[in-house]
């Protein structure tokens, strides 16, 4: 079971990457790393339930997921500033810096 | 037990793969809150109960409001997605890289008979849950107070319009 | 406690006791003096990091714990020795120049800017002092949304831009860390160094019974390790964060940020694993083509810290190569690189404000003879320059020799042969620089310029007596430090 929880999990993780590398919309980039940082969350608890520490990983999620919803606000705020700036949430516009 | 595990991981990866390719952006934040929730459900069956409940509260509520928020700050229309982003053209090869990746993974796991070490069942601790996150953990929750206080920084910084 | 504990502990609370202040003082007059408040912090940590010097010749490596006023047992966990201490006072200096520069560059929102200065110094120092590897991603995570926030809150739309493409690289080194972390948690059950310490030999030793797990989670941290620190192939980033920023930022980011963030992660994990092979040949490849591709593009650039932003990412090639041959030798030239490094790169930095404040501009092709009318800029960009080539006797040399010997001792004289080589590119990308901005025929357009003033002038003459201070009292320190029985 905990090889299935494993592969899910890598899964999501490639799900969440595909989805930040190819799309044009800034709030989809977001989406896809919080669906990877799903997977990551689920692995800490796969690890917490082999080796019999469960508390400890808890310990561990909780503190990961105070860290990603403030990531993921910043994020937000980076992405309604860009908006602001050109009017629209497309990933194209960043080309200024090249080389 | 395991059949149930088994059932919420293929729906947290259904939802998952929902959030990257359906068209409008607000159903994609729904579809991650309904991955979060089987996350949470995960979570409780494999004995972690308070972070199953801190998952389903933060990631699938509070996470989820952010998002509708700046989905309708930022004016996004359901169909500018498809449209203006060429979204559902972009993300279309998905579940082929997926199907890919997971052959890819089965073949690794059955060939090399890769083993996870033992599940060994939960060591009857002397410290509990509260034991272990308020005192052994002090560092990351003065780590957390730190890092909540510098996100109250960032918005101030980010967000304020007026100088 | 001891006195030890009292400055280590300084250095968490006076950064925390500023921002304080910055928040409850009223809007005008957080405004004026929240940058010259901002200055106490980088000098308190200067004068704790070396009373704990002093005093650290006695201890070698001291352990202490604060605990909660709940009964219970050890809580709170840091611990200092040679190395943290070296790097605390990296810190409090490349910070210092940065207050310093942003006195001058940064005209609005001063407060918000010294209050995220100031979560970046506790980030930055709890990474250092902890003795935890999941708190050291908690405070990873610290010093990366400060350095988000600090490149972003101007606003110029190329300040978004590279703060955005540098927040997508730094979750994606974030996800690879904490998947890395959570392999290992499966096996040895805790994740505190003592604990992981113990149990390591065991786990990448040849009897290991979850050697694919391992090297799963070894490649998984050395590639987030890696985006941090801006190395080949996951560069992509720096170059663009760098240049976007507010100069202060970026000497903050190129001069301390990248190191304790990136190279930092590495010594803690090859301390734990670096036993695994093929560990050792990975990190010296990652660093000997860091080294190659920075200097080739850096002489391609012509925007004055896009080229410095190159070159650091060819030094921190140099840093990693002194990390992959595993002796106690490369780790004291990786060190004394990582000081050089912030020394020289944050006064390469400082000179680019000190140009774009006077001539309005950082294109290489419209500078020219500068040295004239600038010469304590004009000297300082020399001696940065020649310190960062290893000539001596400027300390680049040093540490450079150090690293080049490590590599030697330990067989890998092709590593060595290249690390050597590419010194040319090196002296060949800033000779140019040199050339373009300072020397030559002063443009017309630049009669009437002076020399730049103020705080950013004493930080310019600062960094380059500690780089020829550095330089000729390396000898010394090395005996002092084989005497306390490091080497």
């Amino acid at each position: 079971m905990e090889t299935v929880i494993l592969i899910v999990g890598f899964l999501l993780i490639v799900a969440g990457c595909y989805c930040l590398i190819r799309t044009y919309h800034l709030l989809k980039v977001i989406i896809g790393v919080e669906v990877a940082m799903k997977a990551v969350t689920m692995f800490v608890i796969l690890a917490g339930f082999i080796n019999g520490k469960a508390p400890l990983a808890q310990a561990f999620v909780i503190t990961v997921i105070v860290i990603e919803v403030v990531v993921a606000v910043v994020a937000v705020g980076l992405a309604l500033n860009l908006y602001r700036l050109y009017g629209n949430m497309d990933i194209r516009n960043l080309r200024k810096l090249k080389g | 037990m395991e059949a149930v595990i088994y059932i919420c991981l293929g729906l947290m990866l259904i939802f998952g793969i929902l959030a990257v390719m359906l068209r409008s952006l607000l159903k994609s934040a729904i579809a991650l809150a309904g991955a979060s929730a089987m996350l949470a459900i995960i979570m409780y069956l494999l004995g972690s109960v308070w972070a199953g409940i801190f998952e389903l509260s933060v990631c699938a509520g509070l996470i989820t409001v952010v998002f509708i928020s700046a989905i309708s700050l930022s004016n996004t229309d359901k169909e500018d997605l498809p449209r203006l982003y060429e979204d559902a053209k972009r993300m279309a090869a998905l579940p082929a890289v997926l199907i890919i990746c997971g052959v890819i993974l089965i073949l690794i796991v059955a060939k090399t008979s890769f083993m996870l070490p033992a599940a060994v069942p939960a060591v009857e601790m002397a410290d509990t849950f509260r034991e272990i996150f308020w005192n052994q953990r002090q560092v990351d929750i003065w780590g957390q107070v730190i890092v909540v206080l510098t996100g109250a920084l960032t918005v101030v910084a980010l967000f304020k319009e007026r100088e | 406690m001891q006195v030890i504990e009292y400055t280590t502990l300084l250095v968490f609370a006076v950064p925390l006791v500023i921002l304080l202040i910055n928040i409850l003082l009223p809007r005008q007059l957080a405004e004026k003096s929240s940058i010259g408040l901002a200055y106490l912090a980088p000098l308190v940590q200067i004068v704790a990091t070396a009373a704990g010097l002093v005093q650290i010749a006695q201890l070698k490596q001291h352990e202490f714990a604060i605990s909660w006023n709940l009964a219970g047992a050890v809580s709170v966990r840091f611990a200092v020795n040679v190395f943290s201490l070296v790097l605390l006072f990296c810190i409090g200096m490349v910070t210092l120049a940065a207050i310093m520069v942003a006195n001058r560059t940064v005209p609005q929102k001063r407060a918000g800017f010294a209050g995220l200065l100031m979560m970046l110094i506790v980030g930055m120092n709890g990474m250092v002092l902890v003795t935890d590897l999941f708190s050291l991603y908690v405070f990873l995570e610290i010093v990366g949304i400060s350095s988000f926030v600090l490149i972003a809150m101007f606003k110029s739309d190329t300040g978004l831009e590279g703060a955005f493409k540098y927040l997508v690289m730094s979750v994606l080194a974030s996800i690879m860390i904490l998947t890395g972390l959570a392999f290992v948690f499966m096996q040895t059950g805790s994740l505190q160094y003592d604990q992981v310490g113990a149990a390591g030999g065991a786990l990448v030793g040849p009897g290991a019974p979850h050697l694919a797990l391992m090297y799963t989670a070894m490649a998984l941290m050395i590639a987030g390790f890696a985006i941090k620190t801006g190395a080949v192939p996951f560069h992509s980033w720096l170059p663009d964060a760098h240049q976007s920023a507010n100069t202060a930022v970026s000497v903050l980011l190129s001069g301390i940020v990248i190191k304790i963030a990136g190279i930092y992660g590495f010594i803690v994990i090859t301390n734990f694993f670096g036993r695994l092979p093929g560990i050792d040949l990975t990190l010296a490849l990652i660093g000997t083509v860091s080294i190659v591709v920075g200097a080739l593009f850096a002489l391609r650039q012509s925007h004055f810290k896009r080229i410095v932003a190159y070159s650091s990412v060819s030094q921190m090639g140099y840093i990693l190569l002194g990390l992959s041959t595993g002796s106690v030798l490369g780790l004291l030239g990786a060190v004394a690189h990582v000081f050089n490094h912030a020394t020289f790169k944050s006064t390469l930095f400082t000179n680019a404000a000190a140009v774009h404040e006077q001539t309005g501009t950082y294109d290489i092709n419209e500078l020219g003879g500068l040295e004239k009318k600038m010469p304590v800029t004009s000297f300082s960009s020399l001696a940065a320059f020649m310190s960062t080539a290893g000539i001596p006797p400027f300390a680049g040399f040093w540490s450079k020799l150090l690293i080049i010997m490590a590599l030697w001792n330990s067989g890998d004289w092709v590593f060595a042969a290249i690390a050597l080589i590419a010194s040319i590119f090196t002296a060949a990308y800033f000779l140019r620089l040199q050339r373009k901005v300072f020397f030559g025929k002063l443009l017309d357009k630049f009669a009437q310029l002076t020399e730049i003033g103020g705080s950013v002038k004493w930080a310019q003459i600062m960094l380059t007596v500690v780089t020829i201070a550095a330089g000729l009292l390396f000898p010394f320190a090395l005996r002092y430090f084989g005497g306390i029985g490091i080497l």
